[in-house]
């Protein structure tokens, strides 16, 4: 396989937001998406990004995949200022994005073909790649012929094909059901272990974080901070039965409750527009009637 | 008594149709093809009605005025002018199923040459004028989608053209282009041009910008994400484009042959006209009837052949 690891390559991939503000809008319309985080993946470090929705976690992915310019403060790769998108990041997104119009292996090939690779050695890679997510059989058929796991593997090791030294995931499973999405976090995790990359997984999925991550950062809502930074000291290889232990439950617990706060706060202005407060909805410590 | 019994013999048709799609499938097809044939049918009854009703009478218009009684009475036999309509219709029917269209009266050539002579014309400029409108608009449409300076720049111009009609650029043209042949080009072009142009644009801006933002994360130059993202990501609205744009392009193909008095089926079904053979005035519009489907038939054709992928999409039909 092209994509042996070398130890030199273990070194690679150390991402570095620091100071980190983006704004969006001006003057009235202004508003502060993500305000001062610094955070950092080091090489070969599996980090998740975890809050409530809209608290800017998307963007802060967008920004180290360089589709987003930050208002202030920088983001690097291995020391380089990341300025624009380029392959040395694999991204995989929340929504499918493999290309319809193209086979299931012609999608995996597209970077290398971008990169200049030639067709023999693409195929090569493609198939190998193919393979490891398990479908293999499925090489010639078209993206709309998968359902949303396979498409979600596929995205994954498309990502990979160009051997990038970080992989970037925003809510990769969010689309997936329950069963197929425990099931796609320990395929994850093989490749992950297997290709030795740094991953900056976004998500709102607390078992997902725990489960998948060397480490956790909790984000609040908006503008997006840095709430909280919790080490997952659970050993490796992760098995499906390791949700069952009571250091798992204690880090959901610990977790849920950081969480809980945020999404409140988050949804406070909504449930005062639709007239809830009325209703008397008080769920106690921290619950909703702290908030007004 | 069992249930299949009590059926009656078109309810157990019905169930044959509704129980095998193959049966369905052939069922659609012969029936598409009955009402091919009433159409036409129905048609060629109209040529043949109205050719021999007209006020004018055809044997003078082939004699001259000056013919005698007895050579008059001879022809009127030899063309089967003398028998009843309907079964002069009868005859007229079986030469056209036998590939005989007839003599024209008028003219006195027989009906099918004269369509063999003017057709391949209208189908050189029908081709030649959408692949001008294919090769400038959909490069065109891609640029105006991607950029906005190119959009800025273009646009205005295009929202004031667009409304213009193919046919209202006839005097134009004529004196821009040198002879008839292109002024007919330009006009069909015109007409295909702008749907191909708009639902170009149109594709490039409903594409799922996930999919622009995956090729650009794979390494994809501007060029590249052009080339291998854009364009095949736009080719279904393309192919609508391109449907719609050979449908205005006939339009204005077959008025521009009109008034140029010059080429093709147009000019053959204009100068029928003229010359008051009214049967080449409806096989004039059968022809260009036939060879419409034909073209939008190929167009359909060439997009199923070039997006196979589309048979898989959400919402096709499978």
């Amino acid at each position: 396989m092209t994509m042996a690891v070398t130890n030199a390559e273990v070194q690679k991939g150390f991402i570095d937001v620091r100071d980190m503000g983006v704004t969006f809008g001006a003057n009235d319309n202004k508003v502060v998406a993500v305000d001062n985080v610094s955070l950092n993946v080091q090489p070969g470090e599996f980090v998740s990004l975890i809050g409530p929705s809209g608290c800017g976690k998307s963007t802060l992915l967008s920004i180290v995949a360089g589709f987003v310019q930050p208002t202030h403060g920088e983001a690097t790769l291995d020391g380089k200022a990341i300025t624009k998108p380029g392959s040395d990041r694999g991204v995989v997104f929340q929504q499918y994005s493999l290309f319809p119009w193209l086979s299931v292996r012609k999608n995996v090939e597209f970077g290398l073909k971008m990169a200049g690779v030639e067709q023999s050695k693409r195929n090569v890679t493609a198939r190998s790649l193919l393979d490891l997510a398990g479908l293999l059989s499925f090489e010639n058929h078209y993206p709309d012929q998968l359902s949303g796991g396979m498409k979600q593997r596929i995205g994954i090791v498309r990502a990979l094909a160009t051997s990038p030294q970080v992989l970037l995931m925003d809510e990769p499973f969010g689309a997936l059901d329950t069963q197929t999405r425990v099931v796609m976090q320990e395929i994850l995790t093989n490749i992950w272990q297997q290709f030795k990359i740094s991953v900056l997984f976004i998500t709102h999925d607390i078992e997902e974080s725990i489960f998948l991550s060397d480490r956790i950062y909790v984000m609040t809502a908006r503008p997006g901070r840095i709430k909280a930074e919790i080490k997952v000291p659970l050993p490796r290889p992760r098995r499906a039965e390791m949700t069952d232990t009571p250091e798992f439950a204690s880090l959901v617990q610990e977790l849920k409750g950081l969480i809980r706060e945020e999404s409140l706060a988050a949804m406070a202005p909504e449930i005062k527009d639709r007239g809830l407060s009325g209703f008397g909805m008080k769920v106690g410590p921290k619950g909703v009637g702290e908030i007004f | 008594m069992s249930v299949a019994a009590q059926l009656t013999a078109f309810q157990r048709l019905q169930l044959l149709l509704t129980r095998h799609a193959g049966v369905r499938r052939i069922w659609l097809f012969v029936r598409w093809l009955l009402m091919l044939a009433v159409t036409f049918i129905g048609l060629l009854g109209v040529t043949f009605f109205i050719g021999r009703k007209i006020p004018i009478d055809p044997l003078l218009a082939m004699l001259g005025e000056r013919a005698s009684a007895q050579a008059y009475a001879t022809a009127r036999v030899a063309l089967g002018l003398d028998k009843p309509l309907i079964v002069q219709f009868l005859i007229y029917v079986r030469d056209v199923l036998h590939g005989d269209l007839g003599m024209s009266l008028l003219t006195s050539n027989p009906v099918i040459d004269d369509i063999k002579r003017v057709f391949p014309a209208t189908l050189e400029l029908a081709t030649l004028s959408t692949f001008i409108g294919i090769v400038i608009g959909v490069p065109l449409g891609l640029a105006i989608g991607k950029y906005q300076r190119v959009r800025d720049l273009f646009m205005p111009v295009v929202e004031i053209l667009r409304p213009i009609p193919a046919i209202a650029w006839v005097p134009m043209s004529i004196m821009l282009w040198p002879n008839n042949e292109a002024s007919i080009v330009f006009i069909t072009f015109i007409g295909a041009f702008f749907p191909i142009l708009l639902n170009t644009i149109h594709g490039v801006h409903s594409l799922d910008g996930v999919l622009i933002r995956a090729g650009r994360c794979l390494g994809a130059s501007e060029s590249r994400l052009l080339l291998n993202v854009i364009l095949p990501g736009s080719l279904p609205h393309i192919f609508t484009g391109l449907a719609v744009g050979m449908g205005v392009a006939w339009v204005s193909l077959i008025a521009a042959e009109m008034i140029s008095g010059q080429f093709g089926v147009g000019y053959f079904t204009w100068e029928a006209y003229s010359l008051v053979n009214y049967p080449a005035i409806v096989l004039g519009m059968i022809t260009i009837g036939v060879l419409g489907l034909a073209c939008s038939g190929i167009i359909r054709l060439v997009g199923v052949l070039m997006m196979p992928w589309l048979a898989f999409a959400p919402g096709s039909k499978q």
